[in-house]
């Protein structure tokens, strides 16, 4: 995946590009906001990570001109500001994912994954149904079933298995099941989510040879088969 | 703008109380005025009329003396033509009760008479029809039998008089009427001014402190209020974004650094094998920084909420208490605590849904921290008449009740939490999010346990 970054503290953008190079991205870096819109309109990276604050031109602003100028690549916001009302004007600005720092590689990976399958299906037709493995899930009659049999859900468990779905083959994190299920920002100070996925898992793993929900240990989630 | 705002909050307004009191004592003030006035003329026009019967009554007693039967009764019937109808009233009757000379067609069979004056009323020709006249008279007898009687049509008078006491009377309710609309008047005014100030500080109090009041060019003392009060806005709205900065750069330049610590760890930690101690301690570090992480959060959010600047919108307070309910729900069934949750429905306040989700969240989580087992944990959200009001309650420990007011301080965790894991904040958070919402909070006693209880303003 083509990844571009643009972040003013040094450290930072050096550590950030050679963790994303050694998880097999390729990398282009900015230091400042011009220098940042330049490459962005024209590498046509396939993901953006942009820091709030930058020199010259601020990342918001940055933003805001790649989307009026008609540039759909999706963007995550790094902000070193608190996050109640910032949250919500960088999405506004026309931002697709907010993250605070300091944050895990873990989340920010996990996050830019995300990012990167939604700026494929930007376009495509709305998915009614999806699969994983002989798991099924209708968002119409909203009914589930596994192996043909059908699997009784509440509608929060179906809302989590819907998001897990959706990002199948990813993992998912925690915080990211919060946001997308709950939409909820804040990090609880137990891992409640970890209470909820146990229980998911038991209703469409328990009976079925194959497990398809797995913990990935110190990240999150994910939901697919196994080779 | 307020009229909309109803007849009865115009009568609470203090300027219409105040033209109540002042239109009350102008009404008595014209009613004492008039009555003076009234009993005053009234006083001069009967003594008027009755010395004028008087000189009459002696004068006729004297002509009686010197003049024979005849020329008396030829000077009775004179003055009876000479005089107009409504003017004196003579009557002069024989032992046998027949009128010999006079304009009054016979003897008042009733009518008031107290000592030697008499009040009757008397049929004059008005037009073609008749009308009664009020008479006062004097009655005496003269010498061979011969009864008298002088008197005078006091119709007008009567009529001077009622007209006086309906014009009393008309004039006084006129006043009161004054009184009260303009009383009415002013309180719709200073409601109006008054709504156009609690309309802004309404706006103010939901974080937008860019509003100011309407100043117009009266400069009345509304208008020097709304000056000053302006001025005061406009070095509170400086003083918020000073601290807002101040905010703002405080988190970037302890962010940024924190970042760099958990990039470096990272790398560290991904250079070196993961059984080596060097993995151990770099692990470690990054735990280090996730905690700081956390608290600089709660800081950085309680400092916000103190400010009173975070954007606030309607909230779905049933929807969000369920909501926190469902998430918390499984983790306090799994400890083997039982979860109990009774919502109304339709509840909604002005809010931040954030961070009223993280202070219930808090408070879920402390009362499945501090339940013991077999426990219970109970959150409910209940529309009151004057509020909306959320409470959790747990049947652990609790608190005593002198360190309650303790634990809402910043960063107290009791001796019995220390061995927890949290930051100490989590409390404080919940403190500051019901501050800014203008809400009270309070902690109790369950009987066993803690309650919590959140009262949003109606």
């Amino acid at each position: 995946m083509h990844i571009l970054i643009v972040e003013d503290d040094e450290t930072a953008r050096e550590f950030l590009a050679k963790a994303l190079r050694e998880a097999g991205h390729k990398v282009d870096t900015a230091g400042d906001g011009i220098e940042g819109l330049h490459q962005a309109t024209s590498h046509a990276p396939e993901v953006i990570i942009v820091d709030r604050m930058l020199p010259k031109l601020d990342g918001l602003a940055l933003i805001s001109s790649l989307r009026a100028t008609g540039h759909k690549t999706p963007v995550l916001i790094l902000s070193a500001l608190g996050e109640v009302d910032d949250r919500i004007t960088g999405l506004r600005a026309g931002g697709d994912d907010y993250l605070t720092k300091p944050y895990h590689l873990s989340e920010l990976l996990a996050r830019v994954d995300a990012l990167a399958r939604r700026g494929q299906a930007l376009g495509g037709e709305v998915v009614t149904k999806l699969k994983v493995a002989d798991l099924e899930l209708d968002r119409m009659t909203r009914r589930v079933t596994r192996a043909g049999h059908k699997i009784e859900l509440t509608a929060r468990e179906f809302q989590l298995l819907e998001y897990l779905m959706r990002h199948s083959g990813q993992v998912v994190t925690r915080t990211m099941l919060l946001e997308g299920v709950w939409d909820y920002h804040f990090d609880p100070q137990t891992n409640v989510i970890d209470v909820h996925i146990s229980r998911l898992r038991h209703a469409i793993d328990k009976d079925f040879g194959k497990a398809l929900l797995h913990t990935v240990r110190g990240a999150g989630y994910s939901l697919r088969e196994e080779e | 703008m307020s009229g909309e705002r109803g007849f009865a909050s115009v009568l609470g307004t203090s300027r219409f109380r105040i033209a109540i009191v002042y239109s009350l004592v102008f009404s008595l003030g014209t009613a004492l005025l008039l009555s003076i006035v009234y009993l005053a003329v009234s006083n001069v026009v009967d003594s008027g009329t009755d010395n004028l019967i008087e000189a009459e009554v002696q004068g006729l007693r004297e002509q009686y003396r010197v003049l024979s039967r005849d020329d008396f009764i030829e000077l009775i019937e004179q003055r009876s033509q000479a005089q107009d109808v409504r003017g004196a009233v003579y009557l002069m009757i024989d032992p046998q009760n027949r009128p010999i000379a006079g304009n009054m067609p016979q003897w008042p069979q009733s009518g008031e008479s107290s000592g030697k004056w008499l009040e009757f009323q008397m049929w004059v020709p008005f037009g073609d029809q008749t009308r009664a006249h009020e008479v006062r008279a004097r009655r005496f007898v003269l010498p061979g039998g011969y009864r008298m009687l002088v008197g005078h049509d006091v119709q007008e008078r009567h009529d001077v008089k009622n007209l006086m006491l309906r014009g009393l009377v008309i004039a006084v309710l006129l006043t009161l009427l004054l009184g009260l609309g303009g009383g009415f008047w002013m309180g719709r005014r200073i409601l109006a001014q008054a709504g156009a100030v609690s309309a802004v500080a309404q706006q103010i109090m939901r974080g937008d402190l860019s509003q100011r009041l309407p100043v117009h060019d009266s400069d009345d003392e509304i208008d020097r209020l709304a000056r000053d009060i302006n001025g005061m806005l406009d070095r509170i709205e400086q003083l918020t974004l000073g601290m807002r900065t101040v905010l703002d750069s405080a988190a970037h330049d302890l962010r940024t650094p924190l970042n760099r610590l958990q990039s470096r760890a990272e790398a560290g930690m991904a250079a070196v094998p993961s059984a080596s101690p060097a993995h151990q301690v770099l692990e470690q570090v990054s735990v280090e920084v996730d905690r700081m992480r956390g608290t600089l959060d709660a800081l950085l959010r309680i400092a916000l909420a103190e400010t009173g600047t975070v954007a606030r919108e309607p909230v779905d307070l049933s929807n969000l208490v369920q909501s926190v309910a469902e998430l918390y729900g499984p983790l306090s069934e799994e400890r083997g605590i039982a979860f109990e949750q009774r919502i109304d429905p339709a509840v909604t306040v002005q809010g931040n849904r954030q961070l009223l989700a993280q202070a219930l969240a808090n408070l879920l989580d402390n009362a499945i921290k501090f339940c013991c087992a077999d426990g219970r944990v109970r959150i409910v959200l209940d529309r009151l008449a004057d509020g909306n009001e959320v409470s959790i309650a747990d049947t652990g420990p609790g608190i005593a009740a002198d360190k309650r007011e303790l634990v809402l301080g910043r960063r107290v965790r009791l001796d019995e939490a220390r061995s927890l894991p949290g930051s100490g904040l989590g409390l404080s958070l919940v403190a500051a999010v019901a501050k800014l919402h203008g809400a009270k909070l309070t902690l109790g006693d369950a009987h066993p346990g803690l309650i919590v209880t959140i009262k949003f303003p109606a």
